[in-house]
């Protein structure tokens, strides 16, 4: 999902978690309606987020970190949530910096970190807020090989993001907001060079 | 590692076989001690793992000891069976103010609980048939000093109990990350509201618990002397001087604090609150951490 700033991306986001509810409409997730349910709720059913703006335990060590949310968000006990959190954290390249606590580690590792916590609730749905955003470009291609693998995995990626190198590898299919409205839908070609969606960005005179 | 099971150990048999040696003035002095222990410690459950500041949790304690004491006067309950009541009443109060001010954020919960307990003042004054209004309650005269000594410490174990437990615990680590980021706890899958409550449940339920032997050992009630927010207030020093969210922290907070009060009180009587002040602000710059800072270097809350 792609979109001007202020076009209502990360709000769509919480209303699809549950952060926040809307006024009218609604949402289904698997042919089931979600909207208006609790967090942690839609979390059990599958769906993952991660926050624009990174969200750790800070002063909870990295494992606990994703130990938490495979216990929560996956239903297991201690002993199944260490193995699963391991798991996780061997799968963003993590596993070295377990016993490390978030302030210790570079914003590229944070999101990794959010990552593993957001993967480790077992989701089928996952939610990436801007996960590149402020990355190096050797570090976005890092993510990029990591998102394919999760990919691999068959859990559905659904992304806002600003960098449309990562959108065109990533993405099958791409929207467009723009003033909380949904301005185009397509494979990310059509969508690149449709007029709209160019006069959002750039202004009447280039489209 | 051996010192961290070696110390409490020691700590716990000292204070086991310390009314073999002391009485008098030192066993009411200890006593006094784990009585702060206990209501620090039941702070620091809530206050330390959410998160959540309680600035009414003497409102608590207040209760458990009234609720101990009218049982004891009006229906002749004996004691145990009585302060058992008084904590239940506590927990129970709890989880019904929480739904309501557990919705709220930080400072606004601190704000609404130190109202509540203003409220729970006003309550008990008013109700004064059953709970002796602005009389005061008195309850049947118990003298055996050991026995409050040994109640409190039982307390104050019990209460260290369920603090290990959280630090060991499903439950604890998802209080510790409601602490650090709650909607991320929230979307990790943790109910924190449900969570937030049970904790708030446990908390007073230890505070309740404290007041009902408060109640039986000092025989005489008043609402203004339980229901204080300065109550509140030493809970909260001792927890944060120590160290909240750790163990040891309510220990140390209290214990330093109570002994500092009693030694300077009776060297300096016109100035000492001056100079406990002084003590209280040198260690917050010094020691942000509480004085558990100085036993451990920066590691996570959990090891």
């Amino acid at each position: 999902m792609i979109g001007p700033n202020g076009s209502g991306k990360t709000t769509l986001f919480n209303v699809i978690s549950g952060i926040l509810h809307p006024t009218s409409g609604n949402i289904r997730y698997k042919g089931r309606p979600i909207a208006g349910k609790k967090p942690h709720i839609i979390c059990r059913m599958g769906i993952a987020r991660t926050f624009q703006i990174v969200q750790p335990f800070a002063r909870m060590s990295v494992a606990d970190n994703v130990l938490v949310a495979a216990m929560y968000g996956n239903g297991l006990n201690q002993v199944d949530g260490r193995k699963q959190a391991g798991e996780a954290l061997q799968l963003v390249g993590l596993a070295a910096k377990a016993s490390l606590t978030p302030n210790q580690m570079t914003t590229s590792d944070r999101r990794r970190l959010e990552l593993a916590r957001a993967l480790a609730t077992g989701p089928d749905l996952l939610l990436l807020d801007e996960m590149m955003a402020g990355l190096t470009p050797a570090e976005v291609d890092g993510v990029l090989e990591l998102l394919h693998k999760i990919q691999d995995r068959g859990v559905t990626i659904f992304m806002v993001e600003h960098i449309m190198r990562a959108v065109m590898t990533i993405c099958n299919r791409v929207i467009v907001l723009n003033h909380g409205e949904k301005i185009a839908e397509g494979s990310p070609s059509e969508v690149t060079s449709n007029g709209e969606v160019i006069k959002a960005y750039l202004g009447d005179r280039c489209a | 590692m051996r010192a961290k099971t070696l110390v409490p150990a020691l700590l716990i048999l000292v204070a086991a076989c310390a009314p073999l040696a002391i009485s008098g003035y030192w066993l009411r002095f200890m006593t006094f001690v784990f009585m702060w222990i206990g209501l620090a410690g039941s702070l620091n459950l809530l206050t330390g793992y959410t998160g959540y500041l309680d600035f009414g949790h003497t409102a608590f304690f207040g209760v458990g000891a009234y609720v101990t004491g009218i049982f004891m006067v009006k229906t002749g309950v004996p004691f145990l069976p009585a302060m058992l009541a008084g904590a239940a009443a506590s927990a129970v109060l709890a989880v019904i103010v929480g739904i309501p001010t557990m919705k709220l954020k930080g400072t606004y919960f601190a704000i609404a609980m130190l109202a509540f307990a203003e409220a729970m003042n006003q309550i008990v004054l008013e109700a004064d048939r059953l709970t002796g209004g602005g009389n005061g309650l008195s309850l049947p005269i118990y003298t055996n000093y050991q026995f409050f000594y040994y109640m409190m410490l039982a307390a104050v174990l019990s209460i260290l109990g369920a603090t290990v437990w959280f630090h060991h615990s499903r439950f604890g680590m998802a209080l510790m990350a409601i602490r650090e980021a709650e909607i991320a706890a929230e979307m990790s899958g943790v109910d924190t509201f449900a969570c937030k409550l049970m904790a708030f449940g446990i908390s007073a339920l230890f505070a309740g618990m404290i007041g009902g032997i408060y109640a039986y050992w000092m025989t005489f009630l008043y609402p203004g002397d339980v229901f204080n927010v300065l109550m509140t207030v030493r809970m909260i020093i001792m927890t944060f001087l120590g160290g909240a969210g750790t163990l040891a922290g309510p220990v140390i907070g209290a214990a330093f604090l109570a002994t500092i009060e009693e030694v300077l009180w009776a060297e300096f009587r016109y100035t000492y609150l001056i100079l406990v002040g002084a003590i209280i602000v040198t260690v917050v710059l010094a020691l942000p951490r509480g004085l558990v800072g100085l036993l451990r270097r920066d590691e996570p809350s959990r090891s």
